[in-house]
């Protein structure tokens, strides 16, 4: 088993990328973390023993985040978890760019840990 | 207008040595020229045919701006059909598609019985216009070698204003020999059917491109190509680069509308996106496909107007070739300041010539035609060339393609709105005021530059990302 984090380039993205962390040493798994924004991640300190692996966009097929979440899920059949974190979001931005989390919530498959920043 | 590709790869090759391969690399060189020419006939023609077509066709002001402007944006859209049709089927076959749609919208618009065929054949031919400056800069960059890549794709930019400035020379020709003629303009349309010609026969003689190959997995191909342009050590040295490079373009295209959730990255958008908009705003273009009947309403003949008209062709080819001289010595921020000081003060030049200078007075359409060449010349040296360098090097590799595409597309669109509005405008206000509206632009720019825009010289790109994600997130 895996726990699979979607870390975009926000607040929110930094702190699901902590939950997951947690969340794998308490399930005792590996931790795969994807790189959802354009520019190179800065990990946080890794507790030992956790397996990491990184995951990036790359080229047009992952143009949209959700679909890169999908197939990285699809692709790896060890990933049983995933960590998203969401923000409330005012509702013409949400018009305009659409919900990248509300897509993700409603068309993965496995069961979803969606953390909150204050 | 064509953007180079751009690369942050060092590339550690033998040198290309002479041999069999070294014509048919200079055959590249000719269809740079054919491409960039066309492009540019295509755009200037206008200058000198709208007067005796306006006559002919009875067309109003405002007639006149649909009509010009109805080719940029056809431009507009054919720059994002022909970006996508060129990844999907290649860049040969686009451009050679390309100089067919040029030959069926130019005789088009040379047999048009009436304003509202033109207008059609006029879009169309905006349609291949566009895709062609999406597609030829692209394609003679991937298949020039590393050492010549850069002087072909600069190369490119000299011959769109050279095309511009053979067709004012050669309207100015057509008119002093068939002046009378009511289908003079049908003469002066018909001769871009020639570089659409030397395009299509280039082009049936060139390769496809290595790196479009590669990207489709045909690596065979791609090397059999490379030994037709390279020495055949360098050929195989070469493959890695390609490959490299085909990946590179690949992770350029990453990013996407989702992408703009994000501050600093929307920021960056919108700074590329001012940059298009504010370098079609100085009005380049209003002088470019109006000029002679700028001149005209200066108070010059319909005889001086399209003879004084090739000089704003000739400025803005020695503009552009100090531009791209000076360019990499100067800071950008200071270049696009000072260029938008000068075509300002150009522009309120102009606007006090045509203001306070009385109708009728003999020296009035010289002081304009003076002021209007001093501005083509200081925006073609420094904003002209420097926008399109900025927007190859602001954005981070993996949003490139998509917020090339966004500030492409929107500076095309600000062309065609200034294109659209300049005729009416002119008749309603006259030449002052609308110098003064371009001049007020001007200042606006100023401020927009002055706030916004970055420094980007000499800067990394990783330096400049992690200073927009301190300053804006």
């Amino acid at each position: 088993m895996t726990v699979l984090v979607a870390v975009g380039d926000s607040r929110e993205g930094q702190a699901a990328l902590d939950a997951a962390i947690a969340e794998a040493q308490k399930l005792n798994t590996g931790l795969v973390v994807l790189n959802l924004s354009l520019s190179p991640l800065q990990l946080p300190s890794i507790p030992d023993g956790l397996e990491v692996r990184t995951a990036e966009r790359h080229g047009a097929e992952d143009r949209d985040p959700v679909d890169a979440v999908l197939d990285e899920i699809a692709n790896d059949n060890a990933i049983e978890r995933l960590v998203i974190g969401l923000k409330r979001r005012r509702p013409i931005g949400k018009a305009i760019l659409g919900s990248i989390s509300q897509r993700i919530l409603l068309e993965a498959e496995i069961p979803i840990l969606a953390v909150k920043v204050n | 207008m064509s953007h180079g590709t751009h690369s942050s790869i060092e590339s550690h090759l033998p040198p290309d040595t002479k041999g069999p391969h070294t014509s048919r690399l200079g055959l590249i060189a000719v269809v740079a020229t054919f491409g960039g020419l066309l492009f540019g006939y295509d755009t200037g023609v206008i200058n000198g045919a709208l007067e005796p077509m306006k006559a002919d066709l009875g067309m109003s002001a405002q007639i006149e701006g649909f009509v010009v402007s109805i080719l940029i944006f056809g431009a507009a859209i054919g720059a994002l059909i022909g970006g996508k049709l060129s990844d999907l089927r290649g860049r040969r076959e686009n451009i050679l598609m390309l100089a067919v749609i040029f030959m069926i919208g130019t005789l088009g618009c040379v047999f048009a019985p009436s304003w509202e065929v033109l207008a059609v054949f006029r879009f169309i031919l905006g349609l291949a216009v566009g895709g062609a400056s999406a597609t030829v800069p692209v394609y003679l960059a991937e298949i020039a070698p590393a050492e010549r890549r850069g002087s072909l794709v600069t190369r490119n930019e000299v011959m769109i204003v050279s095309g511009q400035f053979a067709a004012f020379i050669i309207n100015f020709i057509i008119f002093r020999i068939a002046g009378e003629n009511s289908d003079v303009w049908r003469y002066m349309l018909v001769v871009a059917v020639l570089p659409a010609i030397a395009l299509l026969v280039g082009m049936l003689r060139m390769p496809e491109s290595p790196r479009w190959l590669v990207s489709q997995g045909r690596d065979d191909d791609a090397l059999a190509v490379l030994k037709q342009v390279r020495s055949p050590e360098r050929a195989a040295a070469e493959m890695a680069e390609v490959h490299l490079l085909a990946e590179e373009e690949k992770e350029s295209q990453t990013g996407g509308v989702s992408d703009l959730a994000v501050r600093w990255i929307r920021r960056l958008i919108l700074i590329g996106v001012g940059l298009g908009v504010f370098q079609q705003f100085t009005g380049i273009n209003s002088v470019m496909y109006y000029g002679t009947q700028l001149l005209q309403d200066a108070g010059f003949s319909n005889n001086a107007a399209i003879a004084a008209n090739t000089l704003n062709g000739l400025f803005s080819v020695l503009g552009i070739t100090v531009g791209i001289l000076v360019m990499n010595r100067i800071d950008r921020r200071k270049m696009l300041l000072g260029g938008f000081i000068l075509t300002t003060t150009f522009h309120i030049l102009v606007g006090l010539s045509a203001f306070l200078i009385p109708d009728g007075s003999p020296i009035k359409p010289y002081f304009i035609l003076v002021f209007v060449v001093l501005f083509v010349f200081s925006m073609q040296a420094t904003i002209g060339p420097l926008v399109w360098l900025m927007l190859a090097e602001i954005f981070p590799l993996k949003i490139r393609s998509f917020a090339i595409g966004i500030c492409v597309f929107t500076l095309w669109i600000a062309n065609a709105f200034v294109a659209f509005m300049f005729p009416p405008v002119v008749q309603t206000l006259g030449i002052a005021p609308t110098f003064f509206i371009f001049a007020g632009l001007g200042v606006l720019a100023i401020l927009f530059i002055t706030t916004q825009v970055p420094e980007t010289r000499g800067k990394s790109l990783e330096e400049l990302e992690d200073q927009f994600r301190a300053q804006y997130s």
